[in-house]
């Protein structure tokens, strides 16, 4: 954008915005694909995002996270851990699925199934009950992943629109 | 490029979201820039009215909406030797038909005739008529009901879709509704879709069609959509320009999901009502072609559903559970204990009648006719998430749901008797030949109240599939199919005739599209 093919009004507003931007407190974390998965501070800066007295986290994977928070205990850090944390600690850092390029895009579901081969997923998540969230008789294995797993943002029941299956997300 | 078109791009860049992306300042900030720069905004959108300075992509044939009858069009297109584009503004595909029951119907199909079952296109228009209060555009229910078997015959041969049973739908003459093997509209809309990507046709998903783009001349040239389009986020997107050299067909769906819209149209249709459909059914597309010229019809014939239940969400297992014993079991005011409307008439006799009421009614059958009638897996998952519920007795079910027990029974002997004589002197209720009295236990029960199902009215089209404008001519480039469109089923849609209506006008539509000449 070139400042000086502005006209006056639009400069003016940008300026204004500007020095608001300075003082509004941004509360959004820096999302830096460099990080490394166990430095929060990179990210986060002085913000406290794990409660006191919880262990140093330094050279920890998503593997260590899971030996005090079981995926189906008490302290299961199911919607409580973004996606992308959790792809991060296990490995797939932010490059392995946007690619180099400096501004992210969005990322298509044939990424996802490089890992994540639908109808081995149906295959596991067919016990299930009363539906395999996998698979349905509308898509079959068919739906994007992101309908229901969003990586940067809580995920949400894609279902749930009509259905009442009370699926517990990732 | 001139100083003065950069400078131009560079205010309409300034003025929408470009503004907000170049600077990376939060949303809470941008309220305060838009106020500012208001009268920037209104010059640059009239800017913007006029053809793109450059289109970003091209094809010969654009899609919009990845149903049935926009998967039907794009095949015909690119069989029609047209270089296509389909564009779905949801992440899925499919909008409302791949959710739907599956059912189509067909005139003189081949599961008739083994049932002693006689049929004709003839017939067929005849009901269409009848329950659309006579509103409907004749020629459109005739290509619509002479069209239905050649067209169930194309999705077998050549699409790959499978049909396996013969239902009854309330208000047609005779049961001519075939079903995919899988009770769902999955069955016919993944084979579309695989055959189509078969062919070569492109799809773009999250990507939403914002405008028809008109030359000078008023046709239809291309269209301006927001790509990276994330449901229901309006703001959400970026802006391209794609050209459509020979046509654009909307197979984009009705507007149940649009509150404000169906409530202008039919003010009843307040929040007390759900709908069946996907979330996605809010129907800009069709306000676009009207911003473009294209005339609308019949827009506030709404159809609500008279066999969902409130005890479900969405579309529900319990439709399939109604519809199968409507003539073979009584539906009740649960108040009275009695029957109040004839349980195999049109959706709009019955959801009327439901509405006045203003409360959900009842209808039960038992374990002869259910076994009969209903899908087993339809039974199994209504009674699993409680909206279909299991009695001994009737006495039971009069306990269960508050309803005076003595006038109950005597209803339900009455209904016996009707069903011996095969006559129904009270509601003139069609009995069919194998249907039994409601004796053997146990009784199954649903509890029914409307929810918005189906937007008759919508683009008027011609029998070519081609929109016709507010100045009575055709809005050249454009095309439509569909629930999007408005005059094939006049004030009342009678079950499975919408899958027929899809796929015959979708096949038109495409066919014709690809046959245009280029405008450039």
């Amino acid at each position: 954008m070139n400042i000086r093919a502005l006209s006056n009004k639009s400069a003016f507003v940008l300026a204004a915005a500007l020095v608001l931007a300075g003082t509004t407190a941004f509360a959004a974390p820096k999302r830096l694909a460099t990080a490394k998965p166990d430095n929060c501070v990179a990210c986060h800066g002085k913000e406290q995002v794990l409660p006191a007295g919880h262990p140093k986290t330094a050279r920890m994977t998503f593997a260590n996270c899971l030996e005090c928070h079981p995926k189906d205990g008490p302290a299961s850090l199911s919607g409580k851990l973004p996606l992308s944390h959790k792809h991060h600690l296990s490995g797939a850092n932010c490059v392995q699925c946007h690619g180099k390029s400096k501004k992210k895009e969005p990322v298509a579901a044939e990424v996802c199934h490089t890992c994540h081969e639908p109808e081995q997923l149906a295959r596991k998540t067919s016990g299930i009950k009363p539906q395999n969230p996998h698979t349905s008789k509308h898509y079959g294995t068919s739906l994007d992943c992101n309908n229901c797993h969003h990586q940067h943002e809580k995920s949400e029941d894609f279902c749930i629109q009509c259905h009442s299956f009370n699926f517990k997300l990732p | 490029m001139s100083e003065e078109v950069n400078r131009e791009n560079q205010e309409k860049e300034v003025s929408r979201r470009g503004f907000i992306k170049a600077t990376g300042v939060a949303a809470a900030v941008a309220g305060l820039a838009m106020s500012g720069l208001a009268g920037t905004v209104r010059r640059a959108e009239a800017a913007g009215d006029a053809m793109p300075k450059k289109w970003d992509e091209s094809y010969d044939v654009i899609v919009v909406g990845t149903g049935f009858a926009g998967l039907a069009a794009a095949i015909e297109a690119k069989h029609g030797g047209a270089n296509v584009l389909v564009l779905e503004k949801m992440r899925t595909h499919g909008g409302n038909s791949i959710i739907n029951g599956g059912d189509f119907a067909v005139a003189g199909n081949r599961f008739q005739k083994p049932a002693g079952i006689q049929d004709s296109p003839e017939l067929m228009v005849k009901d269409m008529m009848k329950a659309g209060g006579d509103l409907n555009h004749p020629a459109l229910a005739k290509i619509v009901a002479e069209k239905s078997l050649e067209t169930m015959e194309w999705c077998e041969s050549f699409v790959g879709a499978k049909f396996a049973r013969l239902n009854f739908h309330g208000g047609h003459s005779v049961k001519r509704s075939v079903q995919t093997e899988n009770a769902s509209g999955s069955g016919l809309v993944n084979p579309l879709l695989a055959k189509a990507k078969s062919m070569g046709v492109k799809f773009a998903f999250a990507t939403k069609m914002e405008r028809l783009i008109t030359n000078k001349e008023g046709r239809v040239v291309g269209v301006e959509v927001k790509k990276g389009y994330k449901f229901p986020n309006e703001d959400s997107g970026k802006p391209a320009y794609i050209k459509a050299s020979r046509a654009v067909v909307l197979g984009t769906g009705g507007f149940s999901q649009n509150v404000e819209l169906r409530q202008i149209q039919d003010p009843r249709l307040d929040k007390r009502f759900d709908s069946t459909n996907h979330a996605g059914a809010t129907g800009e597309a069709l306000l676009a072609a009207c911003l473009a010229g294209a005339m609308d019809v019949q827009m506030d014939w709404i159809q609500c559903g008279p066999w969902t239940s409130p005890d479900e969400k969405g579309f529900g297992y319990v439709p399939q559970f109604c519809e199968r014993i409507v003539g073979y079991a009584p539906m009740v005011d649960p108040t009275t204990g009695r029957r109040f409307i004839k349980e195999t008439g049109n959706r709009k006799v019955r959801a009327d009648a439901i509405m006045q009421l203003n409360h959900p009614v009842l209808i039960f059958g038992d374990s002869v006719n259910v076994a009969r009638q209903v899908l087993t897996e339809i039974l199994d998952k209504g009674i699993e998430n409680g909206s279909i519920r299991k009695f001994d007795t009737v006495e039971e079910i009069a306990r269960h749901y508050n309803i005076p027990v003595a006038p109950l029974l005597e209803e339900v002997a009455k209904w016996n008797s009707y069903v011996e004589k095969k006559k129904d002197p009270d509601f003139d209720c069609m009995i069919f030949p194998n249907a039994t009295p409601t004796v053997k236990p146990p009784f199954y029960a649903a509890r029914l109240w409307p929810r918005v199902h189906h937007t008759m009215g919508g683009l008027v089209i011609n029998e070519n599939a081609q929109v016709k404008g507010f100045n009575l001519k055709i809005l050249k480039g454009l095309y439509a199919a569909g629930e999007v469109t408005g005059g094939v089923h006049g004030a009342v849609r009678l079950g499975s005739v919408a899958m027929a209506d899809c796929v015959v006008f979708g096949r038109i539509a495409g066919r014709n599209a690809a046959k245009e000449k280029p405008w450039a």
